[in-house]
């Protein structure tokens, strides 16, 4: 196979569809998805909030690296990693091009940027790895039990379960666009005009989308109401039984132990060596 | 408890009109239904029939608003002093639409899904009972995504048995499912209805299943019931007023044809009691059976060879969803791809039209390749239209999404549209959203825009899928008036009726691979292959080969030979 060839082999819209799938219905087998899922919700926001708290940039590369390593072990799909660094590499470089073009090669500029940068990464790897390794019925059952609405919890839950219907839909409208459009003849400098065009019909493709869910969600609340989830949003039985299973158990505290020694210790590390 | 003589469902003068509708749905219907019947409801699309099984379970009045009035009881209490929860619990209902009533990710998940909802402690059991009495327990732990269509509505169903109910309402099982699908969940039907004694109702247009499988019919019109017979009596009845586009099954109209005097105990409704009523008759030979097709000319529209494509699973193996050595369609070719669901149809029409790329192979289209040409180049030489109509409508009305090709190409073809929506009869859906539409004007209109690329070849995805009988006639009717604007046509379908009525050749596939290629005549009369691709073949062609006798593709063939044996009195 040449390189376009698997270019075309990894990037195309079914291998895409694949790997949201696989991240969102979690998987069964890594370390995370064993854990209680209140607990790693309470994890997220300690190990996201943190960074706040904080300028000393030893405290924030030990958390990035310790959150990359846990990414690494919760098996998180290459696409979406590749995505996130795709990201944070072209933040740095226009972070890079603007603070040059105003202020000329100074790195005084760029650091406390920088360091901004840092938060929102681990921002976004803690989320990835513990949310990708959640099966989303824990996570709407673990968000009902910290006391969200059960409207919420449920509305968390199916829109997994709606996901690959959206996404094979939108595939189908974006195609319909493609079958009768027309792409424009000249592709002009850098195929400007032919990537515009595919820019359009991407947005557009979301508008018949859009329809054809409100359309459909007539018949699921219908649904809803003859499956008896509107007589559960006030029957305290039904949510005790569903929670049911949601008990603490050995591993879950030794999460506890070893997440709060491993922080401090990276907090020491901190006060230890700062920059 | 419900008395032995009282029935379990009693409709009494019912009246509804949905809110902001002109007319009522319901106009004072009446309808009793005794415990442990097999009800099959009939009746033309927007008669009521899907209203009529709402006020059963409670939505309406409970929850639809508009205007209500009358009695209806299940199991002897008033539905109007029920909450739609506690009658889920004797009434289980599975939308035509079933995609939309499963809930939850997994299939264990979603069937728990009511009784967790009223907190039962055994919900897990619950569910497992479910899942037992319709033999999927080995789905349980599968995500809803991963299932085939007839793996989600038996799902659908489970999920309505979970609590239990007395009465399961089925709304149109058949339009959504391959005919090997709904054969089995018809079976698990007459499974809970013959061991478990509940009570069945199904909204059914296919007279044939009815046939099979129910015990009673009731005829809505115009929101009433017009009447309810058991269902010998009943398609009987069905014989005297066919302009309201239903069909007695084939083999009674056989019967019908050759004595219109007999009474209804006389009259097969079953292929066995069929072949118990023609035993007698001598049957001329099938005289056009080797006759060449003389329309087709020789001159390759569509030529695929060597093609082959495949794609990734969850589980990062590859698999093979096509492999095809060699096809080629000729100008007029009438083709029929039919086969399984899952056997390779839409990826085929879909790498036709360029919208899939396959891995390897050559496609040709009018000289075109089609694997190194993209698809905007393509659909004025070969258009596809989507099984989903609604996925067709990516303008806010019909008439801009008929222009939309020729528009964006400058093209001023407005006489063209005019034509077409003349020929179409729908001239008065131009202005509409279609998605506002009833399912067979969607139909019509996804053929309308197909006609507006003026392509040389068209290939069209389960036309006839969930169009009641009526619409399904006008699909055909349109199929063979569209000859003089397009010359080839695909049609991938289940409805095997539909091949024996339009199609010059078969192509039939299983696993990816062509398996038999010609004539519908010579594949009715192939038994294994149409057995090994789980076809399911029309009643008048299984009567033939019950009878011995060369398969007949229509009614009338097979009458018309019956004819001409008992003058010359010769068997064939």
């Amino acid at each position: 196979m040449d390189l376009t060839a698997k270019i075309k082999d990894v990037l195309n819209v079914e291998t895409i569809k694949l790997e949201l799938i696989k991240t969102a219905f979690g998987k069964p087998d890594v370390y995370f998805s064993k854990i209680d899922a209140r607990l790693l919700i309470f994890w997220y926001l300690i190990i996201s909030l943190l960074p706040w708290f904080t300028f000393n940039n030893t405290i924030l590369i030990t958390i990035i690296i310790y959150t990359t390593f846990l990414a690494i072990i919760s098996r998180v799909s290459p696409l979406i990693l590749t995505l996130l660094f795709i990201g944070i590499i072209t933040e740095l470089f226009t972070i890079f091009v603007v603070t040059t073009f105003f202020a000329g090669v100074n790195l005084d500029a760029i650091l406390p940027i920088l360091t901004l940068s840092m938060k929102i990464f681990i921002m976004s790897i803690a989320s990835v790895s513990v949310f990708a390794s959640m099966s989303p019925e824990k996570l709407s059952d673990g968000l009902l039990s910290l006391g969200l609405p059960a409207q919420f919890s449920f509305a968390v839950s199916y829109a997994f379960r709606m996901l690959p219907i959206l996404l094979d839909e939108y595939h189908q409208i974006f195609q319909s666009y493609r079958l009768r459009g027309l792409t424009p003849e000249k592709h002009g400098f850098l195929k400007w005009r032919l990537i515009y065009y595919y820019i359009k019909v991407i947005i557009q493709s979301f508008y018949p989308l859009m329809l054809n869910v409100a359309k459909r969600t007539r018949l699921t609340v219908e649904a809803l109401e003859v499956r008896g989830f509107s007589y559960s949003l006030h029957n305290p039985e039904a949510k005790k039984q569903k929670l049911s299973y949601l008990k603490f158990k050995k591993q879950d505290y030794l999460f506890i132990i070893s997440q709060t020694i491993i922080i401090l210790l990276i907090l020491w590390f901190g006060a230890t060596f700062p920059s | 408890m419900v008395s032995l003589n009282q029935p379990i469902v009693e409709i009494k003068d019912v009246y509804y009109q949905y809110p902001g509708a002109k007319q009522p749905v319901l106009n004072g219907a009446n309808l009793n239904i005794e415990q442990g019947e097999f009800l099959a409801i009939i009746g033309g699309n927007g008669s009521g029939k899907s209203t009529i099984c709402k006020t059963i379970n409670g939505l309406i009045p409970h929850y639809f608003s508009g205007n209500y009035d009358g009695e209806v009881t299940v199991k002897g209490k008033s539905v109007k002093d029920q909450a739609v929860a506690t009658l889920s619990h004797h009434v289980g209902y599975v939308y035509q639409d079933f995609q939309n009533q499963l809930m939850k990710l997994t299939v264990l998940e979603d069937v728990s899904f009511s009784p967790l909802n009223f907190g039962y402690k055994d919900y897990k059991e619950k569910a497992q009972q479910a899942l037992e009495l319709l033999g999927i327990t080995h789905l349980q732990d599968k995500t809803i995504w991963e299932l085939s269509g007839g793996e989600k509505h038996l799902t659908a169903l489970a999920g309505a048995l979970a609590l239990n109910p007395e009465i399961l309402i089925v709304d149109e099982p058949v339009a959504q499912l391959d005919p090997q699908h709904a054969t089995e969940l018809y079976d698990k039907l007459k499974f809970l209805n013959d061991e478990l004694g509940k009570t069945i109702i199904t909204i059914e247009h296919h007279t044939e299943f009815i046939a099979n499988y129910c015990k009673q019919i009731a005829l809505i019109e115009n929101g009433k019931v017009m009447w309810h017979e058991d269902v010998k009596k009943g398609l009987y009845n069905i014989t005297k007023l066919q302009e309201t586009h239903i069909y007695p099954p084939q083999v009674t109209q056989a019967a019908m044809q050759l004595d219109s005097f007999a009474s209804n105990d006389d009259m097969p409704i079953t292929v066995e009691e069929a072949v118990d009523y023609f035993k007698d008759y001598y049957f001329l030979p099938d005289s056009s059976r080797y006759k060449p097709n003389l329309q087709i000319t020789n001159s390759a529209t569509v030529s695929v060879s060597n093609l082959q494509h495949e794609v990734k699973l969850l589980n990062k193996e590859r698999r093979r969803v096509l492999d095809i050595d060699e096809i080629i369609v000729n100008e007029g070719d009438k083709i029929a791809i039919v086969g399984n669901n899952g056997a390779g149809k839409t990826t085929l029409m879909k790498s036709l039209a360029g919208i899939i790329k396959p891995k390897q192979g050559e496609i040709m289209v009018n000289g075109i390749d089609v694997l190194k040409t993209p698809v905007e180049k393509l659909s004025s030489h070969i258009s596809y239209i989507y099984q989903n109509p609604e996925e067709m409508f990516i303008q806010d009305t019909i008439e801009n999404d008929i222009s939309f090709f020729g528009d964006v190409r400058n093209m001023n073809q407005d006489d063209l549209y005019e034509h077409i929506a003349e020929s179409l009869n729908m001239k008065n859906l131009l202005p509409l959203d279609g998605r506002l539409l009833s399912g067979g004007q969607q139909r019509r209109s996804s053929v309308a825009i197909g006609l507006g690329m003026l392509p040389t070849v068209m290939m069209l995805d389960e036309p006839t899928a969930s169009l009641d009988i009526g619409n399904r006639k006008q699909l055909v009717d349109i199929l063979h008036s569209i000859r003089d604007k397009v010359k080839t046509v695909l049609i991938a379908t289940h409805d095997m009726q539909l091949v024996a009525e339009w199609a010059t050749r078969v192509i039939v596939m299983e696993h990816g691979k062509v398996i038999f290629d010609g004539t519908p005549k010579v594949l009715f009369d192939n038994v294994e292959i149409w057995k090994q691709a789980g076809l399911k073949l029309p009643q008048i062609a299984e009567l033939s080969l019950a009878l011995n006798i060369h398969p007949a593709l229509s009614v009338d063939e097979f009458v018309g030979r019956i004819k001409e044996a008992q003058v010359n009195g010769f068997n064939g």
